[in-house]
């Protein structure tokens, strides 16, 4: 009698091991794919942002009936900012949580480092915001332009190289700056975006004065701003995230720093915990940006709305806009593997992506050293009036720009 | 011949340990996230026997092994970086690199007794994580390093790591049994008096700092292999490699040759229990305790087992005999 118990038993248990195992591969459950963002730490404004805007899509999606009737989930993995994390968040994602797609990445320290994880496991990678252009380049993976076979990097957002094309644009056509002062926080997205600034200076004739780095988590600009000051520059370019960009015009404002111009470089500057952290110094900064909720995109107001109305504040900028575009380019993506969501299905209909977004078209394309990048145009934004105004290109601008820029007035209580 | 074979005798304990950590992964299927922590805690012993050579058994507590390990790892990242050579080459020379900063710097600490030269070697650390920020000619700065790793398994890296940490054990396990040894700890008990007793304290630390170096150079060549990316921040980092080197010295024992092994287990072990949030059965928010846990584990452990586990593990021991006589007897 014992026997059979034990039996019977051991039979149970095998069961549920069964279930178990099946459960993994049932083809009723979510689909889930892997979210890589800064949950905390310095950028954990940026990341959450993201993630609202991947829920906000996710909602939608399931709404809308999911993919081929299975609810699509998504897994977050915090990098906390820092590329070790990352990667380490990578591999969990792939070995632990075994999902068959990766998307997200923010900072561009953070995403390349992860980014070798993914390729190093065949696993695509759908980079959303990381915008070093080595990120796209195949030689960095010791790979080659004619690899793309191989390479299972895909990335939604232009490069940092291409940040300022828009705002290339304003400052040749209306404020021609003759001289700049470049300050960059120092990872590889501050070297990076300085280093392209400079050649967009020695392009438009503008003579570069200094150009001076700092370390992410520094709370004393006046240093470097008086510096600057000295320097007496016509403009002065920033490339930080967002408590530094607060941090530098907050600091600006306190030792009256009065250039033409403050121009920073996207990122931090469009946030609007920017304008929260700065107050009234935020007041006539201009910033390129990858996208702005008044541009004739297809359903871009409608995703900021849809954003305010859930999350209150003040709405998304560019970032939040990429975040939920690459959740739509997921859902299509799986969409068109139609049931086989193996790695090497969704790398080929990463491949044959050609859709709209709320950030506009999204096709992967080579150009130059560059694969399966997708291309897009840039603008230019200043903060008005305590919003963020449009105001480059000019058919497009939803207001004029503020310039010659009464700092002492704009910046008086 | 006779003390030959004195110096490379193993108790049961250890052979017994060794033979099983070899064959641990043949027992068991892993998945690669247990076998991550099992590479970490390979890194740790390393490390951690790295530490204790110079501040457990020499007396000179460095707060700076950061230092060494930066060092070790850039040594094998910059060697790809600007001459495509395998980092496996790194490896070996990473450690010697470091013996040779170790030694410059040592130039410097080594005029600093206790809390001073604590301090000094801190500012060593920091000092060369800053300047490897900054000179990204030679570094590439915060862009970091990348290496695409050799092997997708990690296996291979585990076994590498297991052979490198068997080596840093043993090999600290038979200076100590040598003269050299005797005069660590010495220096470590009263340098005046080793001094006045003729010993050459200054050539004994720069021994000392030498070995200790080599092998923390050889565990930060091994992290860059192992995890194919490395910036300054994240190897000269004070608290995650300077700090956690002590932290598993002290928990494991201060002043013995399997305390940092003992450490490295624990320390990985409790770590990752509260960073998974107790394998993901706690709420989340569990998981932002790790931090505080551990810091809380080493103040039981300096209140109460001052030694160490192992330092203490006699009087662990005799505690739960004695213990377990006074059932018997009762």
């Amino acid at each position: 009698m014992k026997k059979i118990k034990i039996i019977l038993l051991l039979l149970a248990f095998g069961f549920v091991a069964l279930s178990l195992n099946s459960c993994g591969k049932s083809e009723t459950g979510p689909i889930k794919i892997g979210v890589l963002l800064p949950l905390t730490g310095h950028q954990a404004n940026f990341g959450s942002m993201e993630k609202n805007s991947y829920e906000l899509a996710r909602a939608k999606i399931n709404a809308a009936g999911g993919i081929d009737g299975r609810q699509l989930e998504f897994v977050y993995e915090d990098d906390t900012g820092k590329p070790d994390v990352g990667r380490a968040g990578a591999e969990k994602l792939i070995n632990v949580n075994k999902v068959p797609m990766i998307s997200g990445g923010y900072s561009s320290s953070v995403t390349f480092a992860a980014a070798a994880v993914a390729q190093q496991y065949r696993t695509p990678f759908l980079v959303n915001t990381g915008s070093v252009d080595k990120i796209t380049q195949p030689e960095a993976f010791n790979l080659t332009v004619n690899d793309g076979a191989k390479f299972y990097i895909y990335r939604l957002n232009p490069p940092v190289s291409e940040y300022a094309s828009g705002l290339e644009g304003l400052l040749a056509n209306v404020i021609k700056p003759a001289t700049v002062y470049i300050i960059h926080e120092n990872t590889t997205f501050g070297t990076k975006g300085a280093k392209a600034f400079q050649k967009s200076s020695e392009k438009l004739g503008i003579e570069v004065l200094n150009v001076e780095s700092y370390s992410s988590g520094t709370v004393d600009f006046k240093p470097i701003l008086l510096n600057a000051q000295k320097a007496n520059p016509d403009m002065v370019y920033m490339i930080s995230y967002v408590m530094d960009a607060s941090m530098l015009m907050k600091q600006a404002r306190e030792i009256k720093f009065y250039p033409k111009l403050f121009v920073g470089a996207g990122a931090g500057f469009t946030m609007p915990a920017f304008k929260d952290n700065a107050g009234k110094a935020s007041e006539g900064v201009i910033s390129a940006t990858l996208w702005h909720q008044t541009l004739p995109i297809p359903g871009a107001k409608e995703y900021y709305d849809e954003y305010v109305k859930k999350y209150g504040g003040d709405g998304p900028d560019y970032h939040g806009a990429e975040a939920y575009s690459a959740a739509m380019v997921v859902a299509d993506v799986l969409k068109r593997c139609k049931g086989d969501y193996e790695k090497e299905t969704i790398k080929k209909a990463l491949d044959a992506t050609d859709m709209m977004t709320v950030f506009g078209p999204v096709k992967f394309q080579s150009y130059g050293k560059k694969i399966h990048q997708n291309k897009m145009e840039t603008y230019v934004v200043q903060w008005i009036d305590g919003t963020l105004k449009l105001i480059w290109p000019k058919d497009l601008a939803n207001a004029d720009v503020v310039y010659p820029i009464d700092w002492e007035k704009i910046w008086a209580e | 011949m006779g003390e030959n074979k004195k110096m490379i005798q193993f108790t049961k304990w250890e052979i017994i340990t060794l033979i099983g950590a070899i064959i641990l992964p043949f027992i068991f299927d892993f998945s690669p996230y247990i076998q991550g922590l099992l590479i970490f805690i390979m890194l740790w012993v390393i490390l951690g026997s790295s530490w204790n050579l110079l501040a457990g058994f020499t007396g000179q507590v460095s707060f700076g092994h950061a230092a060494y390990f930066g060092v070790g790892a850039y040594t094998a990242g910059l060697l790809y970086f600007h001459f495509k050579i395998s980092p496996w080459w790194g490896l070996l020379l990473g450690g010697f690199v470091a013996v040779i900063f170790g030694y410059l710097l040592g130039i410097i600490v080594f005029r600093l007794r206790g809390p001073y030269f604590a301090l000094g070697t801190l500012a060593t650390g920091e000092i060369l994580r800053l300047v490897f920020g900054e000179e990204e000619w030679l570094t590439n700065g915060h862009n970091g390093i990348l290496y695409m790793t050799t092997w997708v398994s990690k296996y291979p890296y585990y076994f590498v790591g297991l052979a490198l940490a068997a080596a840093s054990v043993i090999s600290i396990k038979i200076i100590m049994r040598t003269k050299a040894g005797f005069y660590f700890l010495s220096i470590r008990e009263d340098e005046d008096a080793a001094a006045a007793l003729g010993i050459n304290t200054k050539k004994y630390k720069n021994i000392s700092m030498a070995v200790s170096t080599f092998w923390a150079g050889i565990a930060g060549a091994f992290y860059m292999i192992y995890m194919g990316f490395i910036d300054p921040e994240v190897v000269f980092s004070l608290h995650n490699i300077s700090i956690l080197s002590i932290l598993v010295g002290i928990i494991g024992g201060v002043g013995t040759v399997w305390g940092p092994a003992v450490g490295a287990v624990t320390m990985v072990f409790v770590q990752e229990l509260f960073r998974s949030a107790l394998f993901g059965l706690a709420p989340q928010w569990f998981s932002g305790l790790h931090a505080l846990i551990f810091g809380v584990l080493v103040i039981v452990v300096i209140l109460f087992m001052p030694g160490g586990i192992m330092g203490d593990w006699e009087l662990i021991a005799k505690r739960f005999r004695k213990s377990t006589r006074a059932e018997s007897e009762a």
